[in-house]
Parts: C-alpha cells; structure tokens; sequence
C-alpha cells in the first residue's frame, strides 16, 4: 500500500512523533537505532497512523536531545547510516506511510563546524554565519525561552572574545540569517532531504530567524520573507512535500504563518493543547471554545496541528498567569514536575492513569479540526521518570514487552541510554505493547479503532466546524461539516454523568449514527435533542437523513 | 402537592445545566432593578477576584419583578456562547432567575434559595441584599471565606452603623437572642449571611414552610436554627450599612418579621434555651461593630408622643399582656414630660419578657401582641437616643452591654412567668 498521491495528504493524516533513539535498538549498544525503527514499522502500520515524525537524527553533541545539530547531511553514528534512514524510508513508503524529518534551521550547535570555523577568526568568512556583538546589549527587548537555564540571549565566546546571539541554550548560536550564504546553505540541507524522499519536515523555533533592534526579535516580516522563499522553492522542484512550522505562538501570531496558502502548509496549534487540559480539569469547555473562537481561518490549503503531549514540557507560554498558576496546581503540584513555563510529564500521568479522561482527550484530538499527532507510547499510556533531568522524563525507551529492557535492547540495563520505566504503576511489566495486544479491551486496541474511525471519513481532516453551545457548559459540542457529510460531536468534560438537550432543528429529520458501533439514536426532531454522557464520554454521531 | 410543584421545570432544567457547584450566590429579589445591577456586578467581581478557580453560580429568586430585574441579574453570567470582552474569567459563570408563584416572600425566596443549593450541591453559600447601594466585593468575600475555608456553617454580618441605626436590634433582638440562647450573634435577624450546605440542606428539610407565617422573617428563623442545631457560627465585619435600606419600613411589619417570630421560636426552642445561662462570644472576623457618630436628627418629640398616646389607647390590651406592677410603671413614666422621660432598662426587659410569654400562652390574639409592642418599643428608642445623644461609641457599647446583662439578668424572670398559669 505505498503512499498516496494526493498533495493536502497532511490534512488526513495522523502523525506518529518518533525519536530513532528511543524507538528500538538492534544492535544491542543500548541506543534506539533506524534499524530498530524499521523492525517496528509493521507495529506503526497496525497502529493505523499515515505519517511519522521523526525528531532529530543528526549528528550532535546531544546537549539538547539532538535539537543542537552538529551536521545536517548525515545521521547520527549512533542510530546507523544515511543507508539505515533510506531503507527506513522506502519500507515506511511501501506501508503507505510517510515520512516527516525535523529541520532545525534557526541554530546549530557550538560544535558544529560552521560555529568553530566562525569563532576561529573575526576574519573568518563563515564569521558572519552566526549573530556577534562586542557587547550583550541587543536586542532588549527580547524574552529569554530557557529561562531555567540562560540569564541571557547572549553568550561570551572567549576564542574570539566577543558575544554571540542565541535564543535558546548557549550551546546553541543562531544562525545569521541575514547573510544570503546561510539562506542557500540551508535550502542546500532541505533539498539534501528532500531529494532522498522524506515527505516533509517539521521546522523548529522558525519565530526566530531574524534579529531586529527595537522589536522582540520574534515573528518579524523578513523571517516571513525566508519562510515563503524557502516554500517557493520547495513548491518548484518537490511535489507533495509539507512544512511544519513550530511556533510557540498566540493564533493571531501564528496564521502569518500560513500566509496566502504560500508559507507553511501547516503548524502546531499551542495555545490549544493545555487548554484541553485545562477544560477537563474545570469541567468546563470555556476555555476550549474560546481559543478556538481566537483561532483566524486559515487557507483552504493549510492545516493545524494538533496534539496531547510531546517530547517537551506541556508548555504553558500561550496562558495567562491565572490559566498557567491553575495548571501548575491542577497538574503539577510536585514542583520537579515543572520545567521552564511548562509541565514535563506524559499523557496518561498527567491524567492520573484515568482511562477514561485518555479516551476524552484523545476524542477530542481526533475529532478538532486539524491533523492529530500521537507521542510515541502515550498509545499504550506510558509513564514518566521525573528524576531525569530536563526533558528526558518523558524521552524513556519504547516498552514492547515485559521481557528484558522491556524488548528495547538486548544490552545490559546500564548501557541504556535512559533507564526505562520501572515504577509499578507505568513501569513496562505493566504497561507495553504485547501485552496490550493481547487484551481486547487495552488502550492499544482502543487507540487503533479510534484512528479507523477517524481515518474513515475526510469530515475530521478536511471539515468545518461550528460549535454548539448547550446551556449545560460541562458539555463541547460541535458539528464538523464536510461535503455532504456532517458529524455530530459530543464529549462531556465532567466527571459526572450530563444531560444535555443540543439544538439540531436545522437538522431535523436526520437520524444519528454513533460511529464506533454503527448504533442508531433516535431521529432528530422540533425538540431540543436530549443527550445522556457518563463521565467523561464522548460520542461521534454521523448525521444521515433517511 | 405544592412541595412537588414547588421548583418550576424551566428552573430545573437551568439548575441540571448549572450542575455542582462550590459557591452558590442566592439573591431574592423584587423589583429591585434600581440598585440590583450594581450588586450582582459586585457579586460577579468578588467571585472572579477572590473565587476565580471555584464553580460558582448566583441564584436569583424573584417575586414577579416588572422593571427588567432578572433581566439584570441573568446578564452578568460569563460563558462562551455570549463571550464579554469586559471580563475575564477561568470559568463559565452561570446568573440564573426564577420567578415563584406567589406574592413577594422572603421565605419562598430563601426556600428557593436553599432548594438550589442543595440540588446544586452547594459547599458554601450566601444570601445578598439586592437592594444595597454601597454593597463591596469583600462583604461577599467574608462571608463566604469562613464557611469555605473555616468550616464555618453560619457566617452573620457585623457592619459599621450609626449608633441610631439599627436600634431593634440593639434594644430587642441582639440582648434577648444572647440572654436567651446564650450566643452573643449581633444580627440574628440578617440581611445578608453565609451558610454551608449542610446547614441549608439541614433548614430546608425542617417542616416550618407551611405554618402560616408567610416565611416571615426567616433570615431570624435560619439563625435560630444554626444555633439550636449546634453548628458553627461566626461573625464576619462585611462594611457600612446603608441605613437607607430599611427607611421606610413600617415598625409593625417589622416587628412581625423579627419579634414575632423570635416570640415564636422560643415555644419550639423552649427545652434549649431555658437551660442556657450566661452568654458566650461569638467567633468573630474583624470587629464586631463599628459605631458612627455623625449628628443625626431624630424626632424625639414624635416618639415620646407616640409612646404616650399608646399606653392610653391601649391599657385593655396591656393589662392582659403586662403584670400590674409593670403596667403601672408604664402608667407612670407616660406621664412625665419629654425632659424627664426615661423608659430604664429594667422596665424595658420586664416589659418584652412578660409580652413574650404572653405571646406563648396566646392570652389575646397574638398579632395584636405584637403591634401593641410598636409604641412601647418607640418610647424605648427615646430614651435609648436621648442617653447616647452625647455619647461616644464607647459610651454606646457600655449602654447596649448593659441592656444584655440585664436581659440575661432577669432571664429568670421570664422563665418564672414562661412557667406560669396566669
């Protein structure tokens, strides 16, 4: 079943997030590699996603997870060779599922050669690939991202006795992107990708490409400029490809991003996510609906995306103070769990292990308008270790079963790159994937039918959507309309079993059909539609009239 | 029946939308659309400022109001399908109104009230005054804190008063409801008040909403009730009183709403507070009191006038309420001029002691015993205004204590006449 040919594919897809590292090791070094990941393609396969997301695979130092790229023309030694990531590639194609790289274009790492070249010599010709000053005063106006970590956005280099601009760790200098050298040498890179077959890329912190005085050095115009230069040529020699854009940003900020259907095809929608939780742990969809009524139309052609968890902190940057003390409270009381401006834990331990709110969340992921993204193992609800450093609490080896280094690797426990979870609750006796396939009733099985039923219809991709506002606000109501086709959405937020009556005049006549059982519910009349929820469920109804 | 039919289905139906909730604001309300928009701003501001993480809901229960009152009350709720720009808030906010079937009532409103707090599943609940002019944020603040926080089930308001204000609670209520039942509660008969929902579950299942009284006074009866049912009571200081609140209102219907059913509570309370001596504090937040001072005119002429037309039109009813000995002294001080005239403490607690017991063994019909109190209680304040004309807020607070040791020092006497056959 090799890939389709149809170029808005993103807008149907569903997107499996991957890091190579913590997938599979088949060589036995303790180390996820792409061979391990090729073995494991026929697990992603039955899963039933359409993409994966791979995170970065470079060669690097690994200071921050790969995010501090050292070479962007090869893989990491320690997953394999460019030939293990081309047979990942083709055997995913041949499953009918595409591959989507990580491309971090705003910084590379201190080590890479470009970065030593640069800092050798103020006379240096790759000098001017990165942003330098003799003093750290530029640039005031702008927000250190890191603040756990860096005091600054400048760094002092001691070879060339100057300080260099970087707006996250300071291991990691920004690229000038000023300089038409360092534009072309990273289209360079993305060709290089693009030409051996990778489906798309997810492109990091692309906010903060260009530097201006006087403004907050994020979103400005002439980073908008390279986007759309880097589009253009994307669009001119690659069919069907797709950028991505991480923009931690606000949606108003975010939809120049899009720009007329010739920037990105699609980008994360933040501000959503902890919203979601938010309105689970209130009971109340105020803060769901209202994000989304913030939320600008974007191009026919474009796309958000959306997702529960993913291998950084629940980010909390796009809420109010009062919104992200709450969830502080809410969700992670335990101050160790906090990262940053956000909550580095994964879906199902944020949610208690409570099945039930799993299913709502990954309901509604399913069913909002955009393309979802699965963290790997949060199918199977994977735990997290929150005595790693930084983010890795939530970067712990794949569980596949209950043997030895939980099926990872063969290599002694304390060669892993990370010790895997252990605890009784989440640790892999408990939680992984073969014995998850064994149970009818497991959160795998349950995973793998929901995504059957929403890749059944174009309606949850490609749809619109208009909110039904039931007086009871526990309940999130929404019509998604696409074509001919209608589906009524219903999830009920509370921990408490809801009645709600939902206007459907305008659709009288039709009668509902859930669509995980293919049940019928009674037609829709001159009344207020009267809904029952248990806790926390939800139903999909497709609208038919007969 | 009418118990089955008493929650209307469209009240329902808003009250299954509400769902639980934390705090519930209960709001009575008729035709109070003059200041009724200013309160349940103030009562949204408070509950966003100081209970943002907390469901809440404010309940108005309305008598037939005719100049747009719910229509105010339900306009401030904050929820996604009328978003407002003005306000931001965590959660939804429902304002939800209903109308009773009947004439204007406190009782079926606070009935009402309690109904939907216990639907609700209400942890701490208050009932506001819709017709403040001056109502804070922090008076709701304080006296929903103690019962959210402190486990407190009855929070009473302590406010800051002229010392003319307020005079039947200083003369009658706060010194019989001390010497009585033991609890030093300045405003037994309460405007507004927090309660949990225990205490609210606890009152509204008592069978005292169908005995004729209307629901009179039922913020005295849910006060009584707290103390008798042993649950927790505090005193909160929530600000001035406006005295404008009750200008107006006539004393008769007053006195029905407050001595009346004190009068009557104590046959029902008879076993608790006849064994209760001496009297103890109440938990207090902030001051128990706050006397204002300013010059105010009071027709002093008026009141020792109608004290003494009183005690001559009325002497058959008196001498089958009073014993002879305080009816003669009556006789004697409605003789003396507005310069020597002075209505003692003694005589006054005598007098409302043997008109309570009067009250019990019903000796005339009882609301005649209650309006035969009117002129009695007017040559009271003409002393109680004359002795603290010049006085301090000091010299006020020695006077009223005095009045309460007095009220618990003869409380014998009440107890020998309560007994009695006459």
């Amino acid at each position: 079943m090799p890939v389709d040919k149809d170029t808005l594919w993103y807008k149907d897809a569903i997107i499996y997030q991957v890091h190579v590292r913590t997938f599979h090791d088949s060589n036995g070094d303790g180390i996820g590699d792409f061979q391990g990941l090729e073995q494991k393609l026929d697990y992603i396969q039955e899963l039933g996603v359409s993409a994966i997301w791979l995170m970065p695979f470079f060669p690097s130092p690994l200071r921050d997870d790969g995010y501090d790229i050292a070479d962007y023309n090869t893989v990491h030694s320690s997953y394999g060779t460019l030939d293990d990531f081309q047979k990942v590639l083709e055997s995913a194609h041949k499953r009918g599922i595409r591959i989507i790289i990580e491309m971090v274009l705003n910084h590379t790492s201190d080590q890479h050669p470009w970065f030593q070249e640069a800092r050798s010599s103020q006379n240096n010709p790759r000098r001017d690939w990165y942003v330098w000053s003799d003093t750290d005063s530029g640039y005031k106006g702008t927000r250190i991202i890191f603040l756990d970590t860096e005091k600054s956005n400048w760094a002092w280099d001691p070879t060339s006795k100057s300080f260099y601009w970087h707006r996250f760790f300071s291991h990691q200098p920004d690229l000038n992107y000023d300089n038409p050298a360092v534009r072309e040498q990273m289209w360079n890179v993305m060709k290089f990708w693009l030409e051996m077959g990778v489906d798309g890329f997810r492109l990091d912190a692309i906010p903060y490409l260009v530097e201006r005085e006087g403004t907050n050095c994020e979103n400005l115009p002439e980073t908008h400029n390279i986007l759309k230069d880097l589009r253009r040529r994307l669009e001119e020699n690659f069919e069907g490809r797709m950028l991505l854009a991480e923009a931690n940003q606000w949606p108003a900020d975010l939809r120049p991003y899009f720009g007329d259907g010739d920037e990105f095809h699609m980008a994360f929608h933040f501000p959503l996510m902890p919203r979601m939780f938010m309105g689970l742990k209130l009971e109340d969809r105020k803060p769901i609906t209202e994000i989304l009524r913030q939320t600008p139309e974007i191009p026919p052609s474009c796309q958000w995306s959306l997702f529960l968890r993913n291998h950084d902190e629940l980010t909390l940057e796009m809420v109010t103070d009062m919104e992200r003390d709450y969830m502080y409270d809410m969700y992670a009381q335990n101050k160790t769990m906090r990262l940053n401006l956000g909550i580095r834990r994964r879906l199902a331990p944020l949610l208690n292990n409570d099945r039930r709110r799993i299913e709502l969340l990954n309901g509604m992921l399913m069913s909002m308008p955009g393309t979802p993204i699965i963290y790997y193992g949060d199918e199977i609800g994977m735990g997290d270790n929150i005595t790693l450093g930084d983010r890795n609490g939530v970067r712990t080896p794949m569980q596949w079963n209950g043997g030895w280094n939980a099926g990872f690797s063969t290599a002694d426990p304390e060669r892993l790159y990370a010790p895997i979870i252990h605890d009784p609750v989440y640790g892999y006796p408990a939680v992984n994937v073969v014995s998850q396939g064994e149970s009818e009733h497991s959160l795998l099985h349950w995973m793998q039918r929901i995504i059957a039923v929403r890749r059944s219809t174009k309606v949850f991709g490609r749809g619109t959507i208009q909110f039904l506002y039931p007086a009871n606000h526990r309940i999130l109501a929404y019509l998604r309309q696409f074509g001919k086709e209608t589906v009524l959405v219903v999830n009920n937020l509370s921990s408490t079993a809801q009645a709600v009556e939902l206007d459907l005049r305008r659709y009288k006549g039709n009668i509902l059909i859930e669509m995980f059982g293919d049940n019928i519910f009674p037609r829709v009349g001159e009344l207020p539609y009267l809904l029952t929820l248990g806790p926390y469920q939800f139903y999909w109804f497709r609208l038919r009239r007969v | 029946m009418e118990d089955e039919t008493f929650l209307t289905d469209d009240f329902l139906r808003q009250l299954i939308n509400v769902g639980e909730v934390d705090i519930l604001v209960g709001l009575p309300t008729h035709n109070n659309a003059r200041t009724v928009g200013s309160v349940v701003h103030t009562i949204r501001t408070c509950i966003l400022r100081n209970f943002p993480r907390e469901r809440a809901v404010i309940i108005n229960a309305d008598g037939g109001s005719r100049d747009g009152t719910t229509e105010l009350v339900t306009g401030i709720s904050i929820g996604d399908s009328r978003p407002t720009s003005d306000v931001y808030a965590l959660r939804t906010l429902h304002s939800i109104s209903t109308r009773y079937a009947s004439t204007p009532r406190s009782g079926v409103a606070l009935r009402t009230i309690l109904a939907a707090a216990e639907l609700l599943r209400a942890k701490a609940c208050v009932v506001m005054s819709p017709d403040s002019e001056n109502i804070q944020p922090e008076w709701i603040s304080n006296l929903l804190r103690p019962i959210y926080y402190d486990g407190f089930d009855l929070v009473s308001p302590t406010y800051r008063r002229h010392k003319f204000d307020g005079l039947l609670m200083t003369n009658l209520l706060y010194p019989m409801v001390r010497a009585l039942y033991g609890v030093r509660l300045r405003e037994a008969y309460m405007p507004e008040f927090g309660f949990s929902g225990r205490l609210g579950n606890q009152f509204l299942g008592q069978n005292t909403w169908n005995d004729g009284t209307e629901g009179n006074g039922v913020e005295l009866r849910f006060a009584l009730a707290a103390i008798t049912g042993k649950y927790r009571i505090c005193q909160s200081f929530i600000g001035e009183k406006d005295p404008t609140e009750r200008r107006g209102a006539d004393l008769v219907p007053t006195l029905r709403q407050t001595v009346g059913v004190l009068f009557s509570a104590l046959e029902s309370d008879f076993s608790q507070w006849s064994s209760v001596t001496g009297s103890q504090a109440v938990p207090t937040q902030g001051t128990d009191q706050e006397i204002l001072l300013n010059p105010l005119r009071v027709n002093r002429k008026r009141l020792h006038e109608m004290f003494s037309i009183g005690v001559a039109q009325l002497e058959s009813v008196f001498q089958s309420i009073l014993s002879p000995s305080t009816l003669a002294e009556l006789h004697r001080i409605s003789t003396l001029g507005e310069e020597a005239f002075r209505y003692p403490a003694e005589l006054w607690v005598r007098t409302v002691y043997e008109f309570a017991s009067s009250y019990q063994k019903s000796i005339i019909n009882r609301d005649h015993i209650i309006q035969a109190l009117a002129p009695l209680f007017r040559g009271r304040v003409f002393t109680f205004v004359v002795e603290n004309r010049n006085g301090s807020a000091q010299d006020v607070v020695n006077n009223v204590e005095s009045l309460c040791v007095e009220f618990e020092r003869l409380k014998p006497y009440l107890l020998e006449r309560w007994k009695s056959r006459e």
